[in-house]
C-alpha cells in the first residue's frame, strides 16, 4: 500500500506533465472506444439493411447455386418456412424466385433480375418496400402487379399502371412470356439494381419458370445479427431431410458486403494502431523524464538499500496507476461521446445529399454509434497494458543505475 | 539475509580506485589499507580531492575498488552482486548525505521510516520508532512536513533519524554539516558522538573542516589518495 501511496505521490511530482499526459491516454481512449462504436452502429446498420433487402441474415440455397446463380438449381420449399420460423431468434423466412429475364414495352427493351416474393411478408422486413404505399404494393402472390426500379421505368420510358413484358427461360428450356403492370416503383439509390429490379409475387414467378413449389432462396431474418452462430446449427438440424440444400450466413450470401466491412474496419484498426502508438510515445517520454529527472533520487534509493528490481517496480506501479486513471477518465469520455453518437449521431446529409451506397448496400445517412462495452473493455486494459509496457524501457534504466551514478546525476 | 556482525573490523587492505574522465584516469585512492573497530568515531579528512569520499563509498559498498579488497566481517564487497550488496547495505549501513537526500514526496516521518520500510517492518512499529527517534533529535512535531518545509538543520536531522533507525552498524556520513551553520554543525556532532557512545555505533565520517575533525576520537588523513596520518585522539 506504501509503494502504492509513494508511485502516486510520485505520478503527481510535475503536475501539469502528468495531466497532459492523462489528457492525451484518455482522448485516444475515448477516439479509440468512440469510433469504434461508431463504426460498430454503422456496420450493424448496414449488415441490417442488407439482410433485410438481400439474403437474410442465413440463406438457403440449392448446393452450388450461390456460386452458379444457376436458375434451374431450386429447391422444393414445402413448409420449410414456417418450420424455420419455429425457431426461436428467427422473424422470417422468405422464399424467393430469382429469374433473368428479358423486360420489353412498345418503345424498349432491358435485361431483367426478376425477383418472385412473396408480397405481404416481405413488406414486413424489406426496407425499400415499407416504403410504399398499400396502393403501390403488389396484391396478390399470382397478380400481374410488379414494381420495378426507378431508372428501369425510365428506361423502358413506361408509367405506373401501364403493362411491358417479361420473358424468361421456363424450367424446359422453353421461353415463356408473362404480361405485367407497373404498379409500384423502388428507388434503392443504387443504380445498377434500381435499373435492372423487378418484384412479382412469387407464384406469378414459379408460373413463369416452371418452378412451381422451389425457390432459389430461403432467406431468414434474425432478431439480431449476432444471433446467426446460435441459429445457424438450428437450421442445419432441420435441413437434414432435404438433400443438396445449403444453409449460409450473410457473409457468404453477400460477400460484397462482408469484404467492404473488413476492409473498412481494417484500415480503422490501422488509424487506431497509430494513435495508439503515438500514446505508447508519449507514456515513454513522460516515464523517461520522470526517471531522468530523478536519477539522484533512485542512486539515494538504491544506497539505502533498495534493489534495482523493486526500483523498476515502482516505475512500473507508477506506469499502472497512470494506465488506470487514463482507462477510467478515458473509457468516461468513450461511455459520453458514444452515448452522443448513439443518440444523436452524425447526420451526412448536409454534407452528402446523394444515397450512401457501401458494399452494395444503401444505408441510412445519419451514422449511429452502437454500444460494445466488451471491446470498450478490452480496450481500456490494452492501454492500461501498453502503459507498462511504455514504462519498460525506463523502468530497467532506473535499475540499471549504479548508486554512485545516480547521486552524481544533477 | 540477516545482520553481519561487526564483532572485529571493516578491512579496507591496499585500496586503489582509478576512474575514467573522457580518455583521463584520475586515481581516486592509491594503496589505502584501514581497520575500523566497532565502536569507531572516526573522521577521513582533507582537501577537495583527496579520496574521502570515495573511501566512504568503498566502505559503504556503493563503488567497488579497482584493485585491492573491502572486506567487512569477511564479506568481500568486492565480490558481491548488487542484491548482496543492496542487502548488505540495507541491514548493517547508515547513510547520512551532505546535501541530506531526502525524498521530496514523503514527509519527515516517512522518510525516516525509508530503511525500515524496505526491510519490511509493521508499520506501526516504524511509526514508534521514528516518533521515539524525532524526540531524541528534537524534532517532535515535524513528522507530518515535507522536506520543503524544514529548514536544512531540520533536513540533516530527518537525514539521520533515517540512517539510525533501522540500527544499522555503522554509519557513514559525506561532509555532513557542510551546509549548517556552526551551531547547527556543533550540535549535530554532539548528537553523532551520543549516539556513538550509547549505542556503540561506529561513525566514519569525511570533512575538511578542522572545527568538525577536532570533535572525532580517530582522525585518518588522506591526501591525492593516499593515507598521510592515522591519529587517535582523547576527548
Amino acid at each position: 500500500m506504501e509503494k502504492v501511496s509513494l508511485a502516486w505521490r510520485n505520478l503527481w511530482r510535475n503536475r501539469r506533465r502528468t495531466i497532459i499526459t492523462l489528457a492525451a491516454i484518455s482522448f485516444s481512449i475515448m477516439l479509440v472506444q468512440a469510433f469504434h462504436n461508431l463504426s460498430f452502429g454503422v456496420y450493424e446498420s448496414m449488415v441490417d439493411s442488407g439482410v433485410r433487402a438481400g439474403s437474410g441474415h442465413i440463406a438457403i440455397y440449392h448446393t452450388g447455386y450461390l456460386n452458379t446463380r444457376d436458375e434451374t438449381l431450386s429447391f422444393p420449399v414445402a413448409s420449410l418456412p414456417e418450420v424455420i420460423e419455429q425457431i426461436p431468434g428467427v422473424v422470417q423466412a422468405l422464399p424467393r424466385i430469382y429469374l433473368p429475364a428479358l423486360a420489353q414495352t412498345s418503345r424498349e427493351s432491358r435485361g431483367v433480375v426478376l425477383i418472385g416474393v412473396e408480397p405481404k411478408k416481405e413488406r414486413l422486413t424489406n426496407p425499400f418496400l415499407q416504403n410504399l404505399s398499400d396502393q403501390s404494393m403488389i396484391r396478390k402472390s399470382n397478380s400481374r402487379d410488379a414494381i420495378i426500379g426507378q431508372r428501369l421505368l425510365q428506361e423502358l420510358q413506361i408509367k405506373p399502371g401501364q403493362k411491358f413484358v417479361v420473358t424468361a427461360q421456363h424450367r424446359d428450356g422453353s421461353l415463356h412470356s408473362e404480361l405485367l403492370r407497373v404498379r409500384g416503383i423502388i428507388n434503392t439509390g443504387m443504380k445498377d439494381i434500381d435499373s435492372s429490379l423487378i418484384l412479382i409475387g412469387s407464384q406469378r414467378a414459379a408460373m413463369l419458370s416452371g418452378h412451381i413449389g422451389n425457390v432459389h432462396e430461403l432467406a431468414i431474418v434474425l432478431k439480431s445479427a449476432w444471433l446467426d452462430r446460435q441459429v445457424f446449427p438450428e437450421i442445419a438440424k432441420r435441413l437434414v431431410n432435404h438433400p443438396n440444400v445449403e444453409a449460409v450466413n450473410w457473409e457468404q450470401a453477400m460477400p460484397n458486403l462482408a469484404n467492404a466491412i473488413k476492409l473498412d474496419y481494417a484500415s480503422q484498426k490501422f488509424i487506431f494502431l497509430i494513435i495508439l502508438l503515438i500514446v505508447t510515445i508519449g507514456v515513454i517520454n513522460t516515464m523517461l523524464m520522470s526517471v531522468m529527472e530523478r536519477m539522484r533520487e533512485f542512486g539515494v534509493i538504491l544506497a539505502l538499500g533498495s534493489t534495482p528490481v523493486k526500483l523498476g517496480g515502482l516505475i512500473l506501479l507508477e506506469a499502472l496507476i497512470l494506465g488506470c486513471i487514463a482507462a477510467l477518465l478515458g473509457s468516461f469520455l468513450g461511455c459520453l461521446a458514444t452515448w452522443y453518437l448513439a443518440t444523436v449521431g452524425i447526420d451526412l446529409e448536409t454534407f452528402m445529399p446523394e444515397t450512401l451506397e457501401f458494399g452494395g448496400v444503401v444505408f441510412d445517412t445519419v451514422l449511429r454509434a452502437n454500444w460494445d462495452i466488451a471491446w470498450m473493455a478490452q480496450i481500456a486494459i490494452y492501454v492500461i497494458g501498453l502503459t507498462v509496457f511504455a514504462a519498460l524501457y525506463p523502468a530497467v534504466k532506473a535499475g540499471r543505475i549504479s548508486p554512485m551514478e545516480g547521486m552524481r546525476h544533477t | 539475509m540477516g545482520q553481519i556482525s561487526f564483532m572485529s573490523l571493516i578491512e579496507l587492505h591496499n585500496i586503489t580506485k582509478i576512474y575514467r574522465v573522457g580518455s583521463q584516469k584520475v586515481v581516486a585512492l592509491k594503496n589505502l589499507s584501514l581497520v575500523f573497530e566497532r565502536g569507531d568515531f572516526a573522521v577521513l579528512a582533507g582537501p577537495s580531492g583527496s579520496g574521502k569520499t570515495t573511501a566512504l563509498n568503498m566502505i559503504g559498498g556503493l563503488d567497488r575498488p579497482t584493485s585491492g579488497q573491502v572486506l567487512v566481517n569477511d564479506l568481500d564487497l568486492g565480490k558481491a552482486n548488487l542484491k548482496r550488496l543492496a542487502d548488505f547495505r540495507l541491514h548493517n549501513i547508515g547513510f547520512i548525505f551532505q546535501s541530506y537526500n531526502l525524498i521530496p514526496v514523503l514527509t519527515a516521518a516517512e522518510n525516516a521510516e525509508f530503511t525500515l520500510m524496505l526491510q519490511k517492518t509493521p508499520r506501526h512499529q516504524r511509526r514508534e520508532r521514528v516518533l521515539s527517534l524525532f524526540a531524541d533529535l528534537g524534532i517532535s512535531g515535524l513528522e507530518d512536513r515535507l522536506p520543503k518545509d524544514l529548514s536544512g538543520g531540520q533536513q540533516q536531522r530527518v537525514a539521520i533519524a533515517r540512517a539510525i533507525a533501522a540500527n544499522p552498524r555503522v554509519i557513514l556520513a559525506d561532509e555532513p554539516t557542510a551546509n549548517l551553520d556552526s551551531n547547527t554543525a556543533e550540535d549535530l556532532l554532539s548528537l553523532m558522538r551520543q549516539l556513538n557512545n550509547s549505542h556503540g555505533t561506529t561513525f566514519v565520517f569525511s570533512s575538511h573542516d578542522d572545527k568538525v575533525i577536532r570533535r572525532a576520537k580517530r582522525i585518518i588523513r588522506l591526501e591525492d589518495g593516499l593515507m598521510v596520518s592515522d591519529n587517535s585522539q582523547n576527548l
